[in-house]
């Protein structure tokens, strides 16, 4: 196996272009170093740990801009994170175990892109963006669009994830990150629900709201008809009922050593109306009718 | 291919040679000879391989050996003074929290790690301390009061 | 403090080898190092069914650094097994489940045992699978084992196949009593197969010397029975064997091969050592062991149990299909013990149940802690609930109206000498706050009750040699992972010799050296070793005091040993250096050895007149149930024993806080998953989910006063019985909570939610 420890970004992505499919990128390496062990070693392994500046929580120009390499657990006992992104500081806090936090990275756990990825349905939910560097140079791209299959990101096999880019939500805006396994600890997540809502300025109706899914299809998705049910209305038990039939409806699981699909739609339903009920208790300070 | 590291480990210096491709875990335990860290499950899910990595604890099996290149590492041996066991080693015998004793390096770092964090941990951030280690003796009942005895012990020192 | 009379029995002594425990000692199996020792590893079965019709080592053996490949072909042509001799070391003409052992490799680095394992050839010829041991069971079934016959004591009309055993369990005449009953309640109960998942790898290591003999290395709960099947299967007289333990990371009843020879690895690697003359060490990988090595089975039990209106319980029919995996192992023990065990611990007059011990194509069972019992007691327990409910009597009350009496038998007790079982409910009741604690909405409060025959069986001895110095060195044949011999072992010897504690030291077993013991299993360390160590322990003292009194010129019965010293009691000046006395046995005696062993006989001639006292318990807890998602949060844990006698207090309540974690997980979250091919479908933690520290209270351990047992100073077993009750007692309290009750384990979320659901919609 051939290793490599890049210096900076274009070094990595030189790397990438030239070994390409053969070239796996090492960050925390808590996947990466099973898969060496379980499955096989990758022809090259680059390590990107040595760039430097690649690890911060940064705020510039009404965005958080996160660096890459960020530990779990720096975005976890990260204030900011935890009084304005209470989605991503949810996931966060309810990934595998402390050890495994201080080790992983959001970079990481992006670009694994496992169906059942922590921090993806957050990451959907509040419209983040991806920077990425390819060889033809630098994009942007929305989350919303960066997941094409388990496993598989637009980064191809020649792109580096370069920063994560999250636009500060409205102050009023509250949201949650609910997550559905076994033992509550060190789990994978069998349904993962990521809601975030934002009232109107009376606080009588939902200006906007985004519910975000994991574990649920092949990538994180939104369950937009859920959404869409509730916009623009007073929320009441009637449409905390029909947004969780419609999330369950949009979600497409399969039946694995986890759980079976029929369960993965009754918690998606039951875990919607529990998201979208306590946002709207966070965000008007009232109980649903 | 082979590269070379420098670290430190329980104050002491080591520079070795490793196989990029191994772990953290493999390589205290087989080249630089750190009994104390142990190998379970080897994926990240058990905590037994718990070591303190520049004071943070973390899962030795999926850490890069590479990646400890001039960190600081702490294992279970780096604890006691001489024949002064740490309080928390000496807190896991008191209770009985020992049975067979292979997760106990793994709590022990972790708690020392926690211990460091917050001199009284309140229940909560206990478990979130040692949720990441599994015990398969001791149904944990004996290991929850070595912890909040150690705390207690270490608070009164100081 | 010490119980009055003793001086140091009754307190928890700091553990003995607890300083290298928390300071991360290399003293485990997995921590041997040879210096240059090959690498061994173990190719298993792609089909969990099928006829091996060729294997070609070739390529693999021509590999740079490959030192041997062995298959079947390479070891004499001898089976081994517990109750039917039905399993090879290595597999031959068929393999039966997919961790079987097909081949072996040993070699320079583990890297090119990978490779070479990949290179090996077996040619299958793919076997219909069969993993249900019900359907295992018909005629129409697939055959496992061609030459292994139906067990003699079946019934006449039964007609089955793949049986390995059979237990029949018959008391008056229940078909009349039941027809009688007032109530009749008729349900089915299952539970599945989990892993003991002690937290050490498994290893084994071995070499042949230049004498000719064989070491064996291994961290082994039962290394006599390591021994017997090393020497059987290579051909080798026990003389020519020696096994030697290291500290063992857990092993649950999971790492006690030989006793079951199912998925024993030492006979492989000794094979290894022998073809390549060279040190072999193999050790499994997490996702292997789970694959291949003992389980604890599921068993599918049908249970129907008559009553009279006023609660008492008049008959009990029952079936049991236990599932003993791909060879027979330990299949028979386990399998009758949940047959008899399905027939209660309470008064039942008129009791008919068969349990038959089926092959399936997976995992062997195991002596996995409490084997048999905790299965049998989901069973029961939960059977008692429904019929309580059925009567619309209170579940505590409706066991203590069955509860027997001195004199009384149960199933598997011929006389009970004393019963505790009804102050253990009353506690456990009490402790929980049944019927008095107010419960939120979806809370629901459960008991069960449980039992465990320690019964006699195999002995051990023990050796208390006294050193010159005075220190004593201690010979027994079991070995400590947490258990008696490096607690209440060396506190029995400090009392009897009044010596102190930190004087004493037990060593590891070596076959070589150590007395004959069956091994640290079945609950029995302290009933064995400790009764073989305090006669071994007395008879040193009487020697010693036969030697001092000489000296002292008084009668040894006017002795005492105290401080180190011999001394005449209520004359302390009148004295002797112990180290003197023991000394001076060189001249006479050579040393001074004193040898006890456990009468095994003798215990069960005792117990036929004068009954056995049983180390009844009851738990009871306090859940929460999440009705949208089917979670189950415990609340609240009690756990009440009878453990008679108590040497070691901190040592017992973590035998049973361990036990009863392991079953909690049993209960809420553990089990192997298959597909239908037979493959484990969750080998590794990621998805073997076991209990962590969020999901498990603090478990409330009262130990009440109870009975004595068999055990020295009147101890009883500790070890496994705290596996027995939690399933039921968790199932009992999701009942109270949501009014649901389920028969299969686990209790997972998904299966709760299920049949919350269920029930909704049955009641619509």
């Amino acid at each position: 196996m051939e290793y490599f420890e890049p210096k900076t970004i274009s070094e990595a992505v030189s790397l990438l272009a030239k070994y390409g499919e053969s070239a796996k990128i090492v960050a925390g390496g808590t996947d990466v170093i099973v898969d060496i062990k379980f499955k096989e070693e990758p022809p090259c392994l680059v390590n990107i740990k040595r760039i430097p500046a690649l690890n911060y929580i940064q705020q510039n120009n009404g965005s958080l801009r996160i660096g890459p390499l960020t530990t779990i657990r720096e975005i976890e006992t990260n204030r900011l994170v935890r009084e304005k992104f209470p989605v991503l500081w949810g996931a966060s806090h309810q990934f595998a175990s402390l050890q495994i936090r201080n080790t992983a990275t959001i970079g990481g756990n992006i670009c694994r892109a496992s169906p059942s990825g922590e921090l993806l349905a957050p990451l959907l939910v509040l419209e983040a963006k991806a920077i990425i560097s390819l060889p033809e140079g630098e994009k942007k791209v929305g989350f919303d669009e960066f997941f094409l299959a388990p496993g598989k990101t637009v980064l191809g096999f020649k792109g580096l994830l370069e920063e994560i880019e999250i636009p500060f939500p409205p102050e009023e805006s509250r949201g949650l990150y609910l997550k559905h396994a076994v033992r509550g600890a060190m789990d994978i997540a069998i349904v993962g629900v990521a809601v975030h809502l934002v009232p109107d300025s009376a606080r009588k109706l939902i200006k906007d709201v985004r519910i975000g899914l994991g574990a649920v299809a092949p990538t994180p998705i939104r369950a937009k008809k859920a959404e869409a049910a509730l916009r623009g209305k007073p929320l009441d038990q009637g449409l905390v009922q029909a947004a969780g039939r419609e999330a369950a409806a949009e979600s497409k699981p399969i039946t694995d050593q986890r759980a079976s699909a029929e369960y993965r739609r009754w918690i998606v339903e039951a875990l919607t109306r529990r998201g979208v009920s306590e946002a709207w208790k966070a965000a008007t300070g009232r109980e649903v009718k | 291919m082979s590269l070379e590291i420098s670290l430190t480990v329980n104050g002491k210096q080591h520079r070795a040679s490793i196989d990029p491709s191994s772990s953290l875990l493999d390589f205290l335990r087989d080249t630089l000879g750190y009994k104390g860290v142990k190998i379970c499950c080897n994926t990240g899910e058990c905590g037994a391989c718990t070591i303190l990595f520049n004071g943070k604890p973390v899962n030795s099996c999926v850490v890069l050996a590479a990646d400890a290149a001039d960190a600081q590492i702490v294992t279970v041996e780096g604890l006691a003074e001489g024949d002064k066991l740490h309080p928390v080693q000496q807190a896991f015998i008191d209770t009985g929290a020992v049975q067979c004793g292979y997760c106990t390096p793994g709590f022990i770092m972790s708690v020392k790690a926690l211990l460091d964090r917050s001199k009284n941990p309140t229940p909560e951030e206990i478990e979130e301390a040692v949720s990441g280690n599994i015990c398969r003796c001791t149904g944990y009942a004996k290991i929850v009061e070595a912890i909040e005895i150690a705390a207690q012990r270490m608070a009164e020192r100081s | 403090m010490a119980k009055a009379e003793y001086t140091v029995l009754g307190t928890s002594i700091p553990r003995m080898g607890g300083v290298e425990r928390v300071t991360g000692a290399g003293i485990f199996g997995i921590d041997l190092a040879f210096p240059d020792a090959l690498c061994g590893g173990i190719l298993r079965s792609q089909y969990a069914h099928a006829k091996i019709v060729s294997i070609d080592t070739s390529e693999a053996k021509a590999i740079a650094g490959v030192r041997a490949v062995v298959t079947a072909a390479d070891a004499p042509d001898v089976r081994y097994g517990r109750t039917y001799i039905d399993r090879y070391m290595l597999a031959k003409h068929k393999a039966r489940y997919m961790g079987d052992p097909v081949a072996a490799v040993a070699a320079d680095s583990q890297a090119i045992v990978k490779q070479a394992l990949k290179k090996i050839k077996v040619v299958y010829e793919s076997l219909p699978v069969v993993l249900d041991p019900e359907e295992t069971m018909k005629p129409s079934a697939p055959t496992l084992h061609d030459d292994m016959p139906l067990p003699a004591n079946l019934p006449k009309d039964a007609n089955v196949k793949n049986v390995c055993s059979y237990t029949g369990v018959h008391v008056g005449d229940p078909e009349k009593a039941m027809a009688e009953a007032d109530v009749v309640v008729d349900e089915v109960y299952e539970t599945k197969m989990i892993h003991p998942q002690y937290l050490e790898p498994r290893i084994a290591a071995a070499r042949l010397e230049v004498d000719g003999r064989l070491t064996v290395w291994a961290n082994a709960q039962a290394p006599f029975s390591v021994r017997t099947d090393v020497a059987r299967l290579l051909n080798l007289p026990l003389n020519k064997v020696r096994v030697l333990t290291t500290e063992i990371g857990g092993g649950f009843g999971g790492k006690a091969s030989g006793i079951t020879s199912g998925a024993a690895i030492e006979p492989i690697c000794a094979l290894l050592a022998m073809k390549t003359k060279r040190a072999v060490m193999i050790v499994l990988d997490k996702a292997e062991e789970t694959i291949s090595t003992t389980i604890r089975s599921g068993a599918r039990m049908y249970i129907k149990t008559g009553v009279k209106k006023d609660g008492t319980i008049v008959a009990r029919q029952g079936k049991v299909v236990f599932d003993a995996g791909a060879y027979s192992g330990f299949g028979a023990m386990a399998g009758a013990r949940c047959t008899q065990m399905l027939g209660g611990w309470y008064l039942m007059p008129n009791v008919h149940i068969d349990g038959y011990v089926v092959y399936t194509n997976k995992q062997v069972c195991g002596p996995v802690r409490g084997p048999g019992g905790p299965q049998a007691a989901f069973a029961v327990e939960s059977h008692m609930d429904s019929i309580a409910a059925k009567l619309n009597m209170d579940p505590v009350e409706f066991r203590l109206k069955n509860t027997p009496k001195a004199g009384d038998k149960i199933i598997g007790v011929a006389k009970l000498r004393d019963v505790s079982l009804g102050e253990t409910i009353r506690t456990a009741a009490e402790k929980i706050g049944w019927g008095k604690i107010k419960l939120e909405k979806n809370q629901g409060i459960g008991v069960a009750t449980g039992s465990w025959i320690e019964g006699s069986g195999p002995g051990g001895g023990a050796i208390v040699k006294v050193n010159e110095d005075g220190s004593v060195t201690v010979h027994i044949g079991k070995v400590d992972f947490g258990t008696a011999p490096r607690f209440g072992i060396p506190m029995i010897v400090a009392e009897e010799l009044g010596i102190p504690v930190e004087d004493v030291t037990v060593t590891n077993v070596d076959t070589d050296a150590s007395p004959w013991d069956a091994g640290t299993v079945g609950s029995r360390s302290m009933l064995v070793s400790g009764n073989a160590t305090r006669l071994a322990a007395i008879d040193a003292r009487n020697q010693l005091l036969r030697m001092a009194a000489r000296q002292l010129e008084a009668s040894p019965d006017d002795l005492e040993i105290k401080d180190r010293q011999i001394r005449v009691k209520g004359t302390p000046a009148k004295a002797l250096a112990l180290a003197a006395v023991a000394t001076a046995a060189h001249n006479e005696i050579g040393e001074v050895i004193g040898r006890g062993y456990f009468d095994s006989r003798a215990m069960a001639e005792e117990e036929k007149e004068r009954g056995s006292s049983q180390p009844f318990t009851t738990h009871a807890c306090i859940v929460e149930v999440d009705t949208n998602t089917g979670n189950v949060k415990i609340l609240k844990y009690v756990a009440v024993h009878d453990v008679g006698f108590v040497i070691h207090p901190k040592a017992v309540e973590g035998q049973i806080e361990g036990a009863t974690a392991m079953s909690i997980g049993q209960a809420l979250c553990e089990r192997v998953l298959f597909d239908e091919k037979g493959k484990t479908l969750n080998p590794t933690f990621v998805d073997y989910l076991m209990p962590t520290l969020n999901m498990i209270p603090k478990i409330e351990t009262v130990l009440i006063k109870g009975y004595p047992g068999a055990g020295p100073y009147g101890t009883k077993g500790a070890g496994e019985i705290g596996c027995v009750p939690p399933p039921a007692a968790i199932a009992n309290a999701i009942y109270n909570a949501v009014g649901v009750r389920i028969r299969q384990l686990p209790l997972s979320p998904e299966n709760v939610l299920r049949a919350i659901r269920e029930k909704k919609k049955s009641t619509l």
